[in-house]
């Protein structure tokens, strides 16, 4: 059996440089909120300020998030291959899974409707784009 | 005393008037110190961080496609001993080009240099699968091929990290991690085009010769160059000569050398010369968009290219170009179904060039260019 089908696929490492800098990022801007509530508690509101941490809390968490191990794609996907069958006498025609030895114009039997020669009239994957929604899409 | 509107902004938001406003102060000072100074050097790092993990994908990658192919060796060849020692050998393969110096016959000494790299490689592939037929032959070599291009674009890649990160020279990481991208493209495109040659399935280059088989199917053929085979067929009221590679094994032939062929027969009497082959699409064109245009559309180290202009030159024989748009990933991966359809607007665009250029009795040339595997005639 060929090893197609068993995808090796070791999580992503993360980088600890990025990952110091994103966790030192989210403990000054939980420091940076806490001042801000005991500046409040005292009676002075720093909307800036609140605004600001906040704002790196968010961006902090979304880096963490974004650095979880995800899988390392490899590519060798496994694609769904289609055969077309056809007759070369009547309008018959089949479709089915690839199988290995097929070929395009391969004579693959007989006709079941008019005993004609049956081949192979095409070979083919389908791929379906994915569209993603964007506010930034362009009509280009 | 100082305004509230004049305090400044920093005081704002790190109070001075206690401890932890203070520490924050200094980290602060602290980064922008570090930056300052370190900045380049730090920038230097996540790039090389980025790099290594690319080549760790593409180390990944290469060991797969090793393991592809000793296992489809294996199993197709049926080697009485363990064929991977020789494929480690042979994924150290290096080609060595003819010198440029003196240019004059360089393309008949590049010629030589392919064909004997591609005896080479069957010799190879022979003994290493002994119970392979030819069309497994060609196939397992196209499979060896594909594997051997995933190790070389490895330890480039690897040479170029390692030269990077031993002097610290920000311009070679730099220039890597930039074309890195589309390296790693070409590499997710051969990762691919292992998956499509061990299963012998018809790729997206293969788009000219599914059009030149798709007007030879039913017809005589016979061979007229190396691993290329011709038919003559009636087209519109003029005699067409169609070529392409022989398949269903993996083949690209010699169709310069088969146009050469034909044009020298015929003494020059050739009206039109139509080369179809696939063309890599731009970025925002639709694959499988057919384009018209003059010239040899033939890819590859030129030396086929080389042959047609020179004899189509000769004998001053126009030569059209229809190409099929195809993003490098689809190249060499199994066939989309918008390349197969494409194949049929082709063949109506050959119609309507030989209709508009040619004349009712004319004979024309019809050469299908690209890999064959998977198409038979």
């Amino acid at each position: 059996m060929i090893i197609l089908s068993v995808e090796v696929v070791p999580p992503k490492r993360i980088p600890i440089l990025l990952m110091i800098l994103v966790f030192i990022m989210l403990v000054l801007s939980v420091a940076a909120v806490y001042q801000a509530i005991e500046a409040y508690r005292n009676g002075s509101l720093d909307l800036a300020s609140i605004i600001l941490s906040i704002s790196a809390i968010v961006l902090s968490s979304y880096m963490i998030i974004q650095m979880r191990s995800k899988p390392i794609k490899l590519g060798f996907e496994m694609y769904d291959v289609s055969t077309t069958i056809q007759c070369d006498r009547c309008n018959y025609e089949t479709t089915r899974k690839f199988e290995r030895g097929d070929y395009i114009f391969k004579e693959v039997g007989s006709c079941p409707k008019c005993k004609g020669n049956l081949f192979i009239s095409s070979i083919y994957r389908e791929v379906k784009e994915k569209k993603r929604k964007s506010f930034f899409a362009s009509s280009i | 005393m100082v305004s509230e509107a004049s305090r400044p902004i920093a005081q704002g938001l790190l109070p001075e008037d206690n401890v932890i406003g203070w520490i924050l102060q200094l980290i602060w000072i602290a980064f922008f110190f570090i930056f300052m100074f370190y900045g380049q050097r730090i920038q230097m790092r996540i790039m090389l961080k980025e790099i290594e993990g690319s080549l760790l994908r593409l180390k990944l990658m290469r060991d797969k496609g090793r393991e592809i192919a000793i296992s489809t060796i294996k199993e197709i060849g049926k080697p009485k001993e363990d064929p991977a020692p020789r494929i480690d050998r042979f994924l150290e393969h290096v080609d060595i080009g003819p010198v440029s110096l003196d240019p004059v016959g360089i393309i008949r000494r590049l010629e030589h240099i392919i064909d004997v790299r591609e005896l080479r490689f069957k010799d190879e592939v022979r003994i290493m699968a002994p119970e392979a037929d030819e069309t497994q032959m060609n196939n397992l070599t196209n499979v060896l091929e594909a594997a051997l291009a995933l190790n070389q674009i490895y330890k480039s890649i690897r040479h170029y990290y390692l030269m990077g990160k031993k002097t610290l020279s920000i311009y070679i990481i730099m220039q890597l991690q930039m074309i890195l991208p589309l390296v790693m493209k070409e590499c997710e495109a051969f990762a691919n085009a292992l998956r499509a040659f061990t299963l012998g399935q018809p790729i997206g280059d293969g788009v000219g010769a599914l059009v030149a088989a798709k007007l030879m199917h039913g017809r005589k053929k016979r061979r007229i160059a190396k691993d290329i085979v011709m038919s003559e067929v009636p087209i519109e009221g003029r005699t067409a000569y169609v070529i392409k590679a022989e398949g269903p094994g993996g083949n690209v032939g010699k169709p310069g050398e088969a146009v050469r062929r034909i044009l020298e027969e015929k003494n020059g009497k050739i009206s039109l010369v139509i080369l179809i082959d696939a063309a890599q699409k731009l970025e925002g064109e639709r694959v499988g968009e057919v384009a018209e245009g003059i010239g040899v559309a033939i890819g590859g180290p030129g030396v086929e290219k080389y042959k047609v202009e020179e004899i189509a030159a000769k004998y001053k024989v126009p030569v059209s170009a229809i190409l099929v748009k195809e993003d490098i990933g689809d190249v060499v991966s199994t066939m989309r179904k918008e390349i197969f359809d494409a194949a049929e607007v082709a063949v109506e665009r050959i119609k309507g060039i030989i209709r508009e250029k040619t004349r009712e009795g004319d004979a024309v040339i019809i050469a299908g260019i690209g890999n064959t595997m998977g198409i038979g005639q």
